[in-house]
């Protein structure tokens, strides 16, 4: 029983406790009391419970002191299925917030009359997030994908009358049933070879053995199996379909969310346990490791993301792409593998987390009003809305990487510690091709713009009426963007503080 | 014992890739659903044995958790078919079409 | 003896599971499924894994198996003739597969594996006890992914009264 108590699990577990019980809650109180009620207030009072639960989870991770069994570093527990530390906390605050403008996004869409199941879905995923984040063994690893996944799917498919929603759903089921498969196996061989499923035990098992060849095919495996969640080429496939067809909110929350928490677990299990196999991605270097592999994913991942973006029509598919070219530059922070690394990674997904949830939202809102999400339904956005057409500028230029936006900070942040990264800056090689291809990006991201700015609406130049909650939403999210792009150790000096801590267990 | 841990995992490595296989080739999206059950089944065969040969009971445990996750999943798969058969009609990948640019 | 049974069992597994994907109709595919899956559960057996193969044989055979044949019946769906094997698709699909085996099997015969003395056995006692210690929060966590899917399929595959 490791020494410990269920109170003290439960203790321990409170923010993720706090999150399902607010999902349980809405579930019940929509279901029970709200049944008859007009839609607008079964979401408001659905959604006013799943934010206090939210609210109450972040009041608690921020504000209650690591556990006092080791006040510096973290901790670890249950054979590492809990490890709480500051970094952990710092993650799961980000996941928090993101759910919370998740939520503000869905408010004005109505593509569903179940919105109890709706609401608590998204929080369950939350909780799998959560629970992801913070594990350091292979089985929660799975166990909390899995849930994450399975919430996933089914907000994919939740808009009825839709065909597409249906379709894409079975797409993402598909491919994401491939990756638990690949995942598993990978796993399970790196259970067979280290004789245990927690990671620290797996790294000291690992670290001094060569890497066998069955070692690599677990670890690529394992990359494939993650390759497929993060949407990494050639196991992006159904990235476009799935955020083409889900809910506008859902795809944000899949491009947001789930992003951050399988990017975090995936450099975590990569840089802490199969530390030692790493190999070398260096230029005319290679060796086995997991470097060369995931060099080269992000390499493709960074071209045909980007070179496939320019072609789109439709914006949501636009943005699959455009995640698909950011996986590529994020697996950079991994690539570092260094501290720096971890901390240009977290702050870069959290950033481009929070990019995206913007660009969505306000796609949703056009989506609404227009009709579809082509990129021609944008044109004339700039005098219809001008609000809107200037949040969807700062999110673009922030996608783009142009300063003084988040998204400029991050990737000039992950291109340094790259370049800075093992001998004779190896990484050279991928950081030049990933600028270029940012430089590609900047063509496809100004296309949306000019149908903002310079194109007249054609058929219908009415102005188009926003609920101020919405404006509020977007201009708060525009805001980070450009706060953050500007005063970058806001965010960055905490997670460098954390992840010094978290190292020092 | 006499059979060694190679042989299992031989047995796990070639479902594996008939599961992979039938994923690749079949059109039916329930056969599809029965591969990724093969290729599941692969993993927790060489978990079971690698827990046996390790001496401990983790990936024993592991396995009584893929299990019912892989129950959950299934239903839920099931589930997405039927709601694309109401609109489609269709359980076919092929028919998977709805979404070009 | 126990040998000669290893060599049944798998030899069952791996033909009943190319039957899965090589037969026409869903349902006997569904039924070969099955039989794949109890025959390794005969291999658990011969590992000490007794409780995993009753919960093997349970979960597959009577439930899964059941949801699958149900759908199957539900859509009324026929054998797959409408549609010839795409060639091209086929030969490159075995083809990489059989390199990914080929692969694997190398690197199995180059490694050197784990190969301790078993002790321990899988009953219920001791991967029950497990359970509600060491694995606790994972058992936790599947009940809510149960509640997860609970609420899904019931959402999916309702009829909306509107």
């Amino acid at each position: 029983m490791s020494g410990i108590s269920y109170s003290e699990i439960l203790k321990l577990v409170a923010p993720e406790m706090l999150v399902s019980l607010a999902a349980l809650a809405v579930l019940a109180i929509d279901l029970l009391v709200m049944r008859e009620a007009p839609q607008r207030y079964r979401f408001w009072t659905g959604a006013a419970f799943a934010g206090l639960g939210c609210g109450l989870a972040i009041a608690w991770l921020l504000a209650m002191n690591p556990p006092p069994h080791s006040m510096s570093a973290g901790l670890s527990l249950l054979q590492g299925t809990y490890a709480d530390d500051v970094l952990v906390r710092l993650v799961k605050v980000a996941l928090l917030v993101m759910t919370l403008f998740t939520l503000a996004i869905s408010m004005e869409s109505n593509f569903t009359d179940h919105i109890g199941e709706y609401l608590a879905l998204i929080l369950l995923a939350t909780v799998g997030m959560m629970f992801l984040v913070s594990s350091e063994n292979l089985l929660m690893v799975f166990i909390s994908l899995e849930l994450t996944s399975l919430s996933l799917y089914i907000l994919t498919a939740f808009n009825k009358r839709n065909v597409e929603s249906a379709e894409a759903a079975l797409k993402y089921f598909l491919f994401g049933g491939m990756s638990a498969a690949f995942t598993l196996f990978g796993l399970s061989l790196v259970y067979g070879l280290a004789g245990s499923i927690q990671f620290s035990e797996i790294y000291s098992k690992l670290h001094a053995a060569k890497i066998d060849t069955l070692l690599l095919a677990a670890i690529v495996m394992t990359v494939i199996g993650f390759g497929f969640k993060i949407a990494a080429v050639p196991f992006h496939l159904w990235a476009p379909d799935a955020y083409q067809g889900a809910p506008t909110p859902s795809a944000a929350f899949i491009a947001s969310g789930s992003k951050v928490a399988s990017f975090f677990i995936f450099a975590k299990l990569m840089m802490q346990a199969f530390a030692g196999a790493e190999g070398n991605g260096a230029w005319r270097h290679f060796t086995p490791g997991w470097l060369p592999v995931v060099a080269t994913v992000a390499a493709c991942s960074m071209l045909l993301g980007n070179l496939a973006a320019i072609v789109q029509g439709n914006v949501k598919r636009l943005l699959a792409y455009s995640a698909i070219a950011h996986a590529g530059y994020a697996l950079l922070g991994l690539l570092s593998n260094s501290q720096q690394g971890m901390s240009s990674l977290i702050y870069y997904i959290v950033t481009y987390g929070l990019t995206v949830l913007g660009a969505f939202g306000v796609v949703a809102i056009v989506e609404e009003r227009t009709g579809d999400a082509s990129i021609s339904s944008f044109a004339g956005l700039g005098r219809r809305q001008p609000l809107l057409g200037l949040c969807m500028m700062v999110f673009m230029l922030s996608l783009a990487g142009i300063p003084p936006l988040a998204g400029f900070f991050g990737k000039f942040y992950l291109f340094t510690a790259a370049i800075g990264a093992g001998k004779d800056m190896g990484m050279l090689w991928l950081v030049i091709f990933a600028i270029a291809m940012s430089a590609v990006s900047l063509y496809y991201y100004l296309q949306v713009l000019k149908q903002i700015y310079v194109v007249p609406a054609v058929e219908d130049s009415r102005p188009i009426v926003v609920p101020v909650s919405s404006r509020i939403i977007l201009s708060l999210l525009a805001l980070v963007v450009v706060v953050l792009g500007c005063a970058p150790e806001l965010l960055l000096g905490r997670l460098i503080t954390a992840i010094k801590l978290a190292s020092h267990q | 014992m006499h059979i060694p841990l190679e042989h299992y995992l031989i047995v796990s490595g070639i479902l594996f890739s008939l599961g992979l296989l039938g994923v690749i080739m079949r059109r039916n999206l329930l056969v599809i659903y029965m591969c990724l059950e093969l290729m599941l089944n692969a993993a927790n065969l060489a978990l079971v044995a690698m827990s046996r040969f390790n001496d401990n009971l983790n990936g024993q445990i592991m396995v009584f958790f893929i299990i019912t996750v892989a129950a959950a999943e299934v239903s839920v798969g099931l589930a997405l078919i039927v709601a694309l058969y109401r609109k489609r009609q269709t359980a076919h990948v092929e028919d998977l079409t709805t979404m070009k640019n | 003896m126990s040998d000669y049974l290893f060599y049944i069992f798998a030899a069952l597994t791996v033909i009943c599971g190319a039957l899965v994907i090589i037969n026409k109709n869903p349902i006997n595919s569904a039924m070969f499924l099955v039989l794949s899956i109890a025959s390794m559960a005969g291999l658990f057996v011969l590992l000490h894994a007794f409780f995993l193969a009753a919960v093997q044989v349970l979960v597959y055979a009577g439930a899964v198996m059941v949801l699958f044949l149900f759908v199957i019946m539900l859509l009324d769906l026929k054998e797959e003739q409408r549609r010839k094997i795409n060639t091209f698709g086929a030969v490159t699909g075995v083809a990489s597969v059989a390199a990914i085996g080929y692969v694997f099997y190398q690197s199995i015969r180059n490694t050197p594996l784990p190969n301790a003395v078993a002790h321990s056995e899988g009953d219920t006692v001791v991967l029950g006890k497990l359970l509600f210690t060491d694995y606790v929060l994972p058992f936790e966590i599947l009940s809510i992914l149960l509640l997860v899917a609970m609420v899904g399929v019931i959402l999916l595959s309702k009829k909306d009264l509107k």
